[in-house]
């Protein structure tokens, strides 16, 4: 690693799955080494982290406040079976248990009813990937039914920007020299006059205006004009939804919201918009970007985006540091790096190993010139875990050198690890962990329970141990000075900084992290089983919500409309992009069918994967207790469907999927389950399967990641992976 | 006299079946046992399809057809309600598995070791034995094997002996002890609750009380200590789907 590190770091590439606990001991080490940096983001639900970064500044996807939430659009939430946004399976169910008991209604929308449980008041089962339609439609009978919160719009939006006819954004110049920045103009309805935006007393939101000849709209009216066709009727045929249905959703939303009503939170009195949207994984579709967008609109227009009861994101409304860098996107020239940033295929880009994958494969395709030598892969499994497993196979033969950190000889360590290091589960020290439940400000701490089985170590050891052997572990921007400017010790904490010159202990890191937060038994206080969790207290509504921040929503005036997306389809086409690549940098999010459906007719079937509650991720289906509760993989399909196949319940079937750009065919095999709550035209595969280095994966199944697609139309946009493909089913097949 | 009461609130139930596993684990049960057994059904066909989610451990009926038919009184009641089995005087004869309406009983067919979870590795390896100290693993939780109770008999499973009975035992070494059944306890949304019904007052009889409690079969006339609120009573028109499957 240092001969490559010595030519150059960024060849060297460390990729983390998943582990719990802040992420200090990571970033300290891709500090100190220097090394590029891949997570599993792509894989997540980034999409929608960058969807809600780029409109209204926050790193998470969306959810509600169930503490006064009315009616919930539970779009694409696993509501029994996963997580949610931010947290993990625990948290949401309790809070959503009682949000019922309050009398709380759940619209579910999701092509299986089998996630939701019997918690759905209503059951909207949309056609894999057309959510974009959908929001469309409900922004179009919002909009249609003036359940419009026009103060939040005007004040807290740049919905009130002037837009020309070519969509760029009418600024002027205002202040001078070092002071002197640009600022959009607003049509003023009191003085009949554009103005700088902030100038305004009223500024107009509908209308038609002219600016020397230049005919121009609020970007409020060029979204009514981009939606004005979106109606339920139109939404039915690509949702697959009835437009009733559609329509009586939107008034439900709309008369729940409540426009215009506050309530008094521990004081604070706040916009009180009952309403909101819980939605994570569901991102990750080929439009997923624009799709998260068009979803944020919909609370957006009701003015419940940080209201009381209303639509929140993350657990503060600081802002990422993504909200500003959105601003202006620079599209670059080649060469690019590897992972293809700032480049004309993925200018905002979430950062895909897929991509890597695809790029180490053809880099010259892509303009790179340089690819990574070595790789260090921590808790991660790219051959089971992520689309697509061959480019996976094929690309990594080409580093030169491959280290495995994980506690399991996964798949890819059997494949091309040249050595493992063996890390620790629970039996290590780890931390901080959050543990809020979004109402009340927690942390807590892994404390280990024994010593680590076997070989292994916690991996803040391992990382430590790599740093010594690599030279990099001591002095000025050595591991150990990263991992204290990781955990804040420094400034105001550098006296509890760690030294710099000896190897502590991890405890001595833990311990040094607890006294510097103002517990006084340091790490012992999370040792003493009768305390363990630090409670701060209850969260503030003034930092819980958006319109009591100081300053409101931490300053950022939510982009309704997205100049800089279309900014960057400009230069993405001067660049030579395809139009596959630039056709979704669009200022408003646009419908176009997915590129899935270029596929023949005969793949009829759209294909979507899911998790179960009794597994997590592809790293649980060899424990014995939980693969007897849920045993090997399956294929769920609508026993209307199946019958028309002349299939039976538990029948094997062959699952062909389609590339409908390049034409390829993958395909698997597994067994039929009947699911009368999914939809007749699409099959679902759980994700848990197909694992085969420990002995207890024998039999189970394999995996839907191995027919799913990357490259275009399947990878897209913002860099994230779509898990949808058309697939045709036949009965019969070896497995 | 306590009376114990288990409630359900399917209005609350995820259906994760948290609580069969923290029964297998507290009580070591082997492979194909669910002593707290959770059904997921599905109703309707699309899109008129409706789930639900049924958690069944033993009913501990007042009326109990399992302790009616018992020859040798290995299956009895205690006057706290919880109905128990005991090894020592379990015959196997199995008639209480076919007088029990709910199917909550299960027979051991192997030896405790063998129906563990250990199908793959060999935990008498020496090598492997060097780690453990020659433990099998689940461990095995010595209160399984104690007395309790005034009757003094091993009757919280008595470390599932071949060629007997076995069923919840709403966790008597656990209540005995003062804490509530593995299951209750484990329940990330309060789903299921637990106590004394002899008091009025109690919180689990408030609740019953308070919400339109019913309880599973109620024609058979076997008076569970079992109540469930919300959702309604599984029908024939209900398909179970996501069963279980025992490995061996």
């Amino acid at each position: 690693m240092n001969e490559v590190r010595e030519r150059d770091p960024d060849l060297v590439l460390w990729q983390k799955g998943r582990s719990k606990a802040k992420s200090f001991y990571d970033t300290a080490f891709v500090k100190a080494i220097g090394s590029s940096k891949l997570g599993h983001g792509a894989f997540c639900s980034d999409a929608g982290y960058r969807a809600l970064e780029y409109t209204i500044g926050t790193h998470a996807v969306l959810h509600p406040d169930f503490r006064f939430c009315n009616y919930m659009l539970s779009w694409g939430w696993n509501i029994t079976n996963a997580g949610g946004n931010k947290f993990c399976w625990l948290t949401w169910p309790q809070h959503m248990v009682k949000a019922r008991d309050r009398g709380m209604k759940i619209t579910h929308i999701d092509p299986r009813l089998r996630s939701a449980g019997p918690f759905a008041d209503n059951w909207l089962a949309i056609r894999p990937g057309t959510d974009m339609a959908l929001a469309l439609a409900l922004c179009h009978e919002l909009i249609a039914q003036d359940f419009i919160d026009r103060p939040y719009l005007r004040t807290y939006t740049n919905a009130p920007f002037l837009v020309r006819e070519d969509g760029t954004v009418v600024k002027v110049t205002v202040g001078e020299g070092d002071e002197a920045t640009d600022v959009a103009l607003v049509w003023d309805e009191a003085s009949g006059a554009a103005v700088p935006f902030g100038e305004a007393t009223t500024p107009a939101l509908e209308g038609s205006y002219e600016i020397e000849g230049q005919a121009v709209r609020p970007g409020y009216e060029v979204f009514k004009s981009h939606v004005a066709e979106s109606t339920p009727e139109w939404a039915a045929d690509i949702t697959g939804l009835p437009a009733e249905q559609i329509r009586r959703v939107a008034t439900e939303f709309g008369e729940n919201a409540l426009i215009g009503s506050t309530l008094v939170v521990d004081g604070v009195e706040v916009p009180h918009r009952p309403v909101g949207i819980m939605a994570y994984h569901m991102a990750q579709q080929e439009l997923g970007f624009q799709t998260a967008r068009a979803m944020t609109m919909v609370p957006m227009l009701v003015g419940a985006v940080g209201a009381a009861g209303g639509q929140l994101s993350d657990f503060t409304w600081k802002l990422h540091k993504n909200y500003a860098a959105f601003e202006t996107i620079d599209v670059a020239d080649p060469p690019y790096d590897f992972m293809l940033n700032k480049s004309k295929y993925y200018p905002i880009n979430t950062g895909n190993p897929g991509v890597v994958a695809q790029v180490m494969l053809d880099p010259d395709r892509y303009g790179v010139e340089r690819l990574p030598e070595v790789a260090i892969l921590h808790m991660v499994n790219p051959l089971t875990a992520f689309p697509s497993q061959p480019e996976y196979m094929e690309s990594y033969k080409k580093f030169n050198f491959v280290a495995v950190i994980s506690p399991w000889l996964s798949e890819t360590a059997d494949y091309f690890a040249d050595v493992v290091l063996p890390s620790a589960t629970i039996e290590k020290y780890e931390g901080p962990i959050s543990a809020t439940n979004q109402y009340v400000e927690a942390t807590t701490m892994r404390i280990p329970p024994m010593e680590p089985l076997f070989e292994s170590k916690g991996e803040i050891d391992i990382y430590m141990d790599l740093c010594e052997a690599m030279g990099t572990l001591f002095g000025e921007g050595g591991y150990l000075e990263q991992v204290n400017k990781a955990l804040g010790l420094v400034d105001d904490k550098a006296s509890f900084a760690i030294p710099t010159d000896s190897k502590p202990t991890v405890r001595q890191i833990f311990d040094n992290w607890s006294l510097s937060q103002g517990i006084d038994e340091g790490i012992a206080f999370f040792e003493d089983p009768n305390q363990s969790v630090f409670v701060k207290g209850p969260m503030s509504p003034k930092k819980m919500y958006g319109y009591a921040y100081d300053p409101p929503f931490a300053g950022a005036l939510h982009r309704f409309y997205g100049e800089s997306l279309l900014d960057a389809q400009r230069q993405m086409k001067e660049k030579g992009a395809e139009e596959i690549y630039w056709q979704d940098y669009t200022a408003l999010p646009t419908w176009r069918p997915p590129t899935m459906e270029g596929s023949p007719s005969d793949y009829e079937f759209y294909l979507i994967s899911y998790h179960m509650i009794e597994h997590k991720q592809s790293r649980s289906s060899f424990v014995p207790l939980l693969a007897e509760l849920a045993p090997a993989a399956r294929m769920d399909i609508n026993p209307m469907s199946a019958s028309r196949l002349g299939i039976e319940d538990g029948d094997v079937v062959t699952v062909e999927s389609h590339n409908a750009i390049t034409g390829e065919t993958r395909s698997l095999v597994t067994t039929a389950a009947f699911c009368d709550g999914l939809r007749p035209d699409t099959v679902g595969v759980p994700h848990h399967f197909g694992g085969w280095t420990h002995p207890q994966n024998k039999g189970q199944g394999a995996s839907p990641n191995e027919i799913y697609f990357m490259g275009e139309g399947y990878v897209s946009n913002t860099a994230d992976q779509a898990f949808h493909v058309k697939v045709k089913i036949s009965k019969g097949g070896e497995l | 006299m306590a009376k114990y009461a288990m409630v359900v609130d399917l209005n609350r139930c995820q259906g994760c079946r948290a609580c069969t596993e923290a029964c297998k684990i507290e009580n070591n049960t082997g492979q194909g046992m669910f002593w707290m057994h959770v059904f997921r059904f599905e109703d309707g066909a699309f899109p008129e399809t409706r789930m639900s989610f049924l958690p069944r451990p033993c009913q501990h009926c007042d009326n109990a057809p399992c302790v009616k038919v018992c020859p040798t009184g290995a299956r009895f009641k205690r006057e706290d309600g919880i109905v128990l089995t005991d090894p020592d005087r379990c015959i196997g004869c199995r008639y209480c598995e076919l007088a029990c309406p709910y199917g909550v009983n299960y027979f051991n067919w192997q030896k405790p070791k063998d129906s563990q979870y250990s199908d793959v590795i060999s935990w008498d390896d020496p090598d492997i034995q060097a780690i453990t100290g020659g433990a099998y693993p689940p461990y095995k939780n010595p209160d399984l094997d104690k007395e309790w109770g005034p009757e003094g008999r091993r009757t919280a499973g008595g470390n599932h002996a071949k060629g007997v009975m076995e069923k919840c035992t709403f966790c008597v070494q656990r209540v005995e002890q003062g804490s509530l059944p593995a299951c209750v306890d484990t329940c990330p949304v309060t789903a299921l609750r637990f106590g004394d019904i002899s008091d009025s007052e109690s919180p689990v009889s408030r609740f019953i009380r308070e919400n339109e409690a019913w309880s599973l079969l109620e024609e058979a006339g076997t008076k569970p200590s079992v109540f469930y609120v919300g959702g309604k009573p599984p029908s024939h028109s209900y398909k179970e789907v996501e069963r279980p499957k025992a490995r061996v």
